[in-house]
């Protein structure tokens, strides 16, 4: 523990270092895929949704609005599509795919509407509508709604990944610091048992006489503070404490 | 309600008109010695809801279309040739349904489509015809009545015995506006079967200046065990003085059965695929239990006469070969607690199908292929298979207008039979 009370205010620094890093990591993480997402979303909505209406004007114009429904139904299996509604050029829903009915939300609505939003549904969640007209809007408007929640689910799923290999760093980080401080530490452990040898105390770790050979040949600061305590006096008896 | 009447779509029918009857049903061999190439089997291609919720549609449908090819095989055969129905499984779902339909065509290399079963599955399989277009293949009397196989481009395509949804709901509208009823609300399947029906009642309401009070839909798949309590709130919160049902016949049942216990008495009706004989048998049953009285001013449309009670000849050669020798499907397609049904307007369509069918390529004479048949079967005429007028598909693809209706009273379950009143 002494070896962590010496480094504390080092491993606090890497400690806030690292947090600093994850949380603004994940924030710029959350605001791309989220930015990235919904707008990619937002386009392959659009893009589905004026599909719809394109095939839709003929099938309007000439057919059963069975066939339509089962146009419409056949887009449910995309995972992200959470409804689809036909409105005609009145605004009266005339095929959709909710059950049991089209929601409150949308039945107050003004479903002649192109602009797309945002909305919350009961019995459904968060959700954007997009809205692509059909013939210019003359024959109705195709509804389209996606999956806001997923959306965040992807949020959560991509930072997640994140946060994990974070940890997994940090942790690493952790384990190879105190390692280090291990290792930078066991000289002067050397060096202290030295001085206590010199000083004819005995703290039960003494050194052989190669280990102070060597302790003495090291070129670094514990080998000049080794060669200076060999050449100054022997200090006087108090109580000390642990330098460390 | 009134007890019976009649009315201009056909025979209006009122109380009791169905009771189970064991019926002893035997496997019969269809294919025959294909070893002679005069007696080359002609190959039928069918597929529909042998297992899960709307297995009864599939299932006796086959009966009565196998039935009646068996008769057929038994007698001769078409001009020597047995008849070989090939039938396969799709659960009533519409990717399964093309796939059989692609296995038929191509592999089995069937003559033609017969008894393809649901809208959705159907019309998801118009298209792969259109495909074949040039290889004739041709769908003949899909149990829907939906609009897409009476209109183009798969009109000359496809070709249909019962009248359409279109037909029904009008039909149903009227009787019930006759009766007073202007509060009219909608329970529908969530897909082209629902929305076909939907749009039908939307229409008969629209021409008679009035509108849908309410409506509600339920999932394809619904078992009759699920719980419709939503759908009946929904509905019940507008106030309808009569509730038209497009759906199959558990969730008919399941539907009936909610409405009842919520005290939604109003009349229930329902179309065609809902087959009477199936929602009623399950009302019975749960009334058993439940020591309650379900089957109360209930209103069913059908496309074929009652096959208990009706003097027509198809009807009682119906009667007589289901009693000596009803068919059932092979046993990779029936499901092992399945029990058969006794008479029932499903296995009287298929029937009513096979026959038809039999008059049509009995007209082609020995020059059976799928480029004949195609230039055959548009303009053909008076083909009289035994009921109230003999069919055409002169100018159109659809042989019957006729919609029958069979009305539920519980006072009159009890023992008393049902009465034709088209066929008096």
């Amino acid at each position: 523990m002494s070896d962590l009370r010496l480094f504390s205010k080092a491993l606090l620094g890497i400690y806030l270092l690292f947090a600093v890093i994850a949380l603004s990591t994940s924030a710029l993480c959350i605001h791309t895929v989220d930015q990235e997402l919904s707008r990619e979303y937002q386009s392959n909505s659009e893009q589905i949704a004026k599909v719809i209406a394109d095939a839709s004007v003929d099938v309007l114009l000439n057919r059963d609005l069975s066939v339509l429904q089962s146009l419409v139904d056949q887009y449910l299996s995309i995972r992200s599509i959470k409804y689809i509604y036909i409105a005609d050029e009145n605004g009266d829903v005339i095929v959709h795919t909710f059950v049991p009915q089209v929601p409150a939300e949308i039945v107050a609505t003004d479903r002649r509407t192109t602009a797309s939003t945002h909305r919350s549904l009961t019995g459904i969640g968060s959700v954007i509508e997009v809205v692509s007209p059909i013939l210019q809007g003359r024959a109705g408007t195709v509804h389209l709604g996606m999956d806001a929640g997923l959306i965040g689910l992807k949020i959560q799923s991509a930072v997640g990944r994140e946060i994990y290999l974070i940890s997994v760093l940090f942790i690493g980080s952790i384990l190879l610091t105190l390692l280090l401080i291990g290792t930078a530490a066991r000289p002067l452990h050397r060096l202290l048992s030295y001085q206590r040898q010199l000083a004819g105390e005995d703290d039960g770790f003494g050194l052989t006489p190669a280990e102070v050979t060597r302790l003495l040949e090291r070129r670094d600061l514990a080998g000049d503070l080794a060669r200076l305590a060999q050449r100054s006096p022997s200090p006087p008896q108090t109580n000390r404490a642990d330098p460390l | 309600m009134p007890n019976a009447r009649n009315c201009r779509y056909g025979a209006m029918l009122w109380g009791l008109l169905v009771s189970a009857m064991p019926l002893a049903a035997n496997a019969t061999a269809l294919a025959a010695d294909p070893a002679t190439p005069d007696r080359e089997p002609i190959r039928i291609g069918m597929s529909a809801a042998f297992q899960g919720p709307s297995r009864q549609v599939g299932i006796e449908l086959y009966r009565g279309i196998a039935t009646y090819f068996s008769e057929v095989n038994r007698r001769g055969g078409i001009q020597g040739r047995p008849l070989q129905l090939i039938a396969y499984n799709d659960s009533y779902q519409p990717d399964r349904a093309v796939d059989n339909a692609l296995r038929l065509l191509e592999s089995d290399k069937v003559l033609l489509l017969l008894g393809f079963t649901g809208t959705e599955p159907v019309t998801r399989v118009l298209p792969l015809l259109k495909k074949y277009d040039s290889d004739h293949g041709l769908m003949f009397f899909p149990f829907t009545g939906g609009a897409a196989v009476r209109e183009a481009p798969y009109d000359g395509l496809v070709f249909n015995l019962r009248p359409s949804y279109r037909q029904e709901t009008e039909a149903l509208v009227g009787e019930l506006v006759a009766h007073g009823h202007q509060r009219i609300a909608v329970f529908y399947q969530s897909d082209s079967f629902g929305r076909s029906g939907w749009g039908g009642v939307r229409k008969a309401l629209t021409d008679r200046h009035l509108q849908l009070v309410g409506e509600a839909t339920y999932a394809r798949g619904t078992m009759y065990t699920g719980s419709l309590d939503r759908q009946v709130a929904i509905l019940q919160s507008a106030k309808p003085d009569a509730i038209i049902c497009i759906a199959t016949y558990a969730a008919s049942a399941a539907f009936i059965r909610d409405a009842r216990r919520a005290d939604l008495n109003v009349p229930i009706t329902t179309v065609s695929f809902a087959s009477l004989d199936s929602v009623v048998s399950l009302l019975r049953q749960i009334g058993a239990e439940d020591q309650r009285d379900y089957l109360q001013q209930l209103l069913f449309s059908s496309v074929v006469p009652d096959p208990k009670t009706s003097a027509f000849p198809a009807v009682k050669e119906y009667r007589a070969l289901m009693n000596q020798a009803a068919a059932l499907p092979p046993t990779a397609l029936l499901d092992a607690n399945y029990q058969p049904s006794g008479y029932n307007r499903t296995s009287l369509e298929g029937f009513l199908d096979a026959k038809l069918l039999v008059a049509m390529l009995n007209r082609l004479g020995k020059n059976l292929t799928r480029a004949s048949l195609a230039a055959a079967v548009v303009g053909m005429k008076d083909l009289d298979i035994g009921l109230q007028h003999p069919l055409s598909f002169q100018g159109r693809n659809q042989a019957s207008d006729e919609v029958y209706f069979d009305a539920i009273n519980s006072s009159e379950v009890a023992g008393k039979s049902a009465v034709d009143e088209a066929n008096k």
